[in-house]
């Protein structure tokens, strides 16, 4: 796939990690809402697009700071907070979508965001935490 | 008068949604400064790119996180809160 080999190896690992770790956290917060009773389709719909934003978010932000490493300082500062608004609008969207249509679930959407939050936070504790060569083989 | 009470929630809440949102510049610069701090790491020790660029990428989630809370707070100002609010108002008024 020409387009994956692109991406830096370094990003790459990450979002996989952080999509690994957001299939699980989902699968969790699936549990979560049939133990509760309230599961059904729109929490399903919500899980799915509020999980995809949330590793979409972190790819594109990846691929961000991939192409900012090799600019000017300036150039790169500038790229970023552009990268990061135009995420922020998608955010938005996605969180609007989610909360003003029926057929999502708002919780079930806005909770997956926090996903990649949660997955930095307990990666010290696992394999990944582990490697600190930034696995791009230099 | 419940219509100028109304007016004065959604408008309240609009204005609520719009300054929470002033939350979302600061990720922006956080992650800018972040990148031109790993851009000189990189630059006096280029090997350790692949390092540098990892923890700056788990640096910026971590960052990005406190705009996404801005971005809660406002979308549950815009979509939410007004019709919350308006039913108190109404079940008060009667």
């Amino acid at each position: 796939m020409a387009v994956f080999d692109k991406i830096d190896p370094a990003v790459r690992r990450e979002t996989g990690y952080i999509a690994l770790c957001t299939l699980i956290l989902s699968a969790v917060m699936e549990a979560v809402f049939l133990i509760a009773g309230r599961w059904g389709l729109p929490v399903l719909l919500g899980n799915i697009l509020g999980a995809a934003a949330a590793v979409l978010n972190f790819l594109l932000m990846g691929l961000t700071v991939q192409k900012a490493v090799d600019r000017e300082e300036a150039e790169a500062k500038a790229s970023m907070k552009l990268s990061q608004s135009v995420r922020m609008v998608m955010l938005f969207a996605v969180a609007a979508a989610g909360v003003g249509l029926s057929i999502f679930n708002g919780i079930a959407v806005i909770v997956p965001l926090f996903f990649p939050r949660v997955a930095v936070a307990v990666q010290p504790h696992t394999p990944w935490g582990d490697r600190q060569d930034g696995g791009d083989g230099d | 008068m419940l219509e100028l009470a109304i007016g004065i929630i959604l408008g309240c809440c609009a204005l609520g949604a719009g300054v929470a949102m002033i939350a979302g510049i600061g990720p922006g610069i956080g992650e800018g400064n972040a990148v031109a701090k790993a851009l000189e790491a990189i630059g006096r020790q280029p090997e350790c790119r692949g390092t540098v660029t990892t923890t700056m990428l788990m640096g910026c989630v971590v960052a990005e996180t406190t705009g996404l809370y801005a971005l809660v707070i406002a979308i549950l100002l815009i979509f939410v809160a007004p019709g919350r609010f308006v039913k108190i108002l109404l079940e008060n008024v009667k």
